[in-house]
């Protein structure tokens, strides 16, 4: 294989998995993780697992089931559709055994309140990644 | 006419307040959801369903075309803390003859977790929980978590469907999670109401028995998870024994042990379930009378969905229920009875589909093809003599919930 070929051959890489990481999971600095298992971040997402490691709450933060950020994160991160994990917030809310997640409307809301809620997960666009919020490797 | 929960309102009065219940949620929900921290939520759902058959009477007058089939809730949850969640919901169901319409309390629980972990989940529920058997047992009322228009009737059957539905006790809760398997495990023990509905199918209306229950109703599920749900599979059972004073005969009592394995599997935009139950009831007392019916009903259902588009579903299912797991198709007990066979067992073929045009709304249509009448409920379908043995089934349901 060529240098040009092989120059090729990687930018198409590029081009095919760009998409799967452009939306990121992130938390509030305040939370004390760096790396979360699939399982772990499904949990939390699902609203069953509530507290961090260290006791404090954890506050799910998700966009309308219809918008792309959402999906691309359902599919790609959780492995889910967006109806998938509606239907599992609503075996909750309608047994009294979980809380619905907060939506918000704009990935700006979404940085502004991962940025100011203690606690809070939730995911934006690989490029909007700032200081004040932490990105979580997923396992 | 239900014993249970039930509040001095009659069912327009019920319906009216818990429409307006919902409504005034819905607009609290909007206004203080968004920016809250999301201790304090308030939920509901708004369903109406119409219903035709060819036949047979099924969720009020269907031969005519009937509305009688309304769900209305509204809950309510505070989260005081990541372990501590107080949480209650309302319901009104009209379901035909079998359910006016009158206000319940649906639940009203304390859920305290006393371990959590990353990776493992402990804790109780105190007060009225819905028991959890099957995959839907728990959610049957509500159309957002619903399989269908209606339930699979063959284990979900409407025409008993407050004998498993909730009990005033507790439940302790464990959820495991080990790399890509999730075990959750739920054991409950308490008092299960009991209404006409249950006292009119397991004697015989002409018997004007009424029941009570003796002891507590025991029960639970295993639930097993792969992969975030790509395969799901679940055993639940619940026990219980009504005490029974008949007309006619000496008072008895009933136990009844009721099983369901479940099996679903998750691929992408399609679905796949696979449901069976088995209820063994023995009849002891009652003067040996009724020693000759004890029996072991069952059923199953096999569904399959198809997500063809963001907000489309297609949904495929057949059915069949036994009164005797044994003589399947009521040849036997048609011989001892003098009932036609098909009183005994039922066949249904389901084809429907789901519209989801807004993350609130949902409509559905569905149409079934059946044999036999063994779901129909005594209360509304009183005189064999009129009960035909193939008939169809259409019907439409739009669901709004918050």
């Amino acid at each position: 294989m060529t240098f040009a070929n092989r120059g090729f051959f990687a930018a198409l890489l590029l081009c095919l998995t760009a998409p799967l990481g452009a939306v990121d999971l992130v938390v509030n600095e305040s939370v004390p993780l760096d790396t979360l298992s699939r399982s772990a971040v499904r949990s939390i997402f699902s609203m069953r697992t509530t507290s961090w490691p260290d006791g404090k709450p954890i506050q799910v933060f998700v966009m309308g089931d219809r918008t792309e950020l959402h999906a691309t994160f359902s599919k790609e991160i959780l492995g889910v559709f967006p109806h998938q994990l509606r239907r599992a917030w609503n075996r909750q809310i309608f047994t009294g055994t979980g809380q619905a997640p907060a939506k918000v409307e704009t990935e700006r809301e979404m940085l502004d309140r991962i940025t100011n809620t203690p606690g809070a997960i939730g995911y934006i666009s690989e490029e909007l990644i700032n200081e004040q919020i932490r990105k979580i490797a997923v396992e | 006419m239900s014993k249970y929960g039930r509040l001095p309102l009659n069912s327009w009065g019920a319906c009216r307040l818990l429409t307006l219940g919902c409504l005034l949620g819905s607009a609290l929900a909007a206004s203080a959801g968004e920016a809250s921290s999301n201790h304090f939520q308030i939920h509901g759902f708004l369903t109406q369903a119409y219903v035709k058959t060819t036949d047979n009477r099924f969720f009020g007058d269907s031969p005519d075309g009937s509305f009688d089939f309304r769900e209305i809730g509204v809950n309510t949850s505070y989260r005081f803390s990541p372990e501590l969640m107080l949480s209650a919901q309302l319901l009104s169901r009209k379901a035909g003859d079998m359910y006016d319409g009158s206000l319940t309390v649906d639940y009203a629980q304390l859920d305290y977790t006393f371990h959590m972990s990353e990776s493992a989940r402990y804790g109780t529920l105190l007060g009225r929980t819905k028991n959890p058997l099957g995959f839907y047992n728990d959610t049957r009322d509500v159309a957002a978590t619903r399989p269908g228009i209606f339930m699979p009737q063959a284990i979900y059957w409407d025409r008993v469907r407050n004998m498993v539905l909730s009990n005033d006790g507790a439940q302790l809760y464990a959820d495991n999670l080990h790399g890509l398997h999730r075990f959750n495990l739920s054991f409950f023990a308490g008092k299960t109401p009991i209404d006409e509905n249950v006292e009119k199918t397991y004697l015989d209306p002409m018997f004007n028995a009424s029941m009570d229950q003796n002891g507590l109703t025991i029960g639970g599920r295993l639930l097993y998870e792969w992969d975030g749900g790509r395969i799901r599979l679940a055993l639940s059972n619940a026990m219980l024994e009504l005490d029974s004073q008949p007309n006619l005969i000496p008072p008895g009592s009933i136990d009844i042990d009721y099983w369901v394995l479940s099996a679903q599997y998750n691929q992408g935009p399609w679905r796949l379930t696979a449901e069976y139950m088995e209820e063994p009831i023995n009849y002891k007392g009652f003067a040996n009378i009724l020693d000759s019916v004890d029996t072991t009903v069952d059923g199953y259902y096999i569904q399959g969905d198809y997500r063809f588009h963001n907000d489309w579903e297609l949904l495929f299912r057949y059915e069949q229920s036994h009164y005797d797991k044994d003589d399947k198709y009521g040849s036997e007990i048609s011989a001892v009875t003098g009932l036609p066979p098909y009183n005994f067992y039922s066949k249904l073929w389901t084809a429907g589909l789901l519209w989801e045009p807004t993350e609130q709304l949902m409509i559905r249509a569905e149409f079934s093809q059946v044999e036999g009448v063994i779901f129909l409920s005594n209360l509304e379908n009183p005189i064999p003599s009129e009960r035909v043995k193939d008939w169809n089934l259409f019907s439409l349901l739009v669901s709004y919930s918050f």
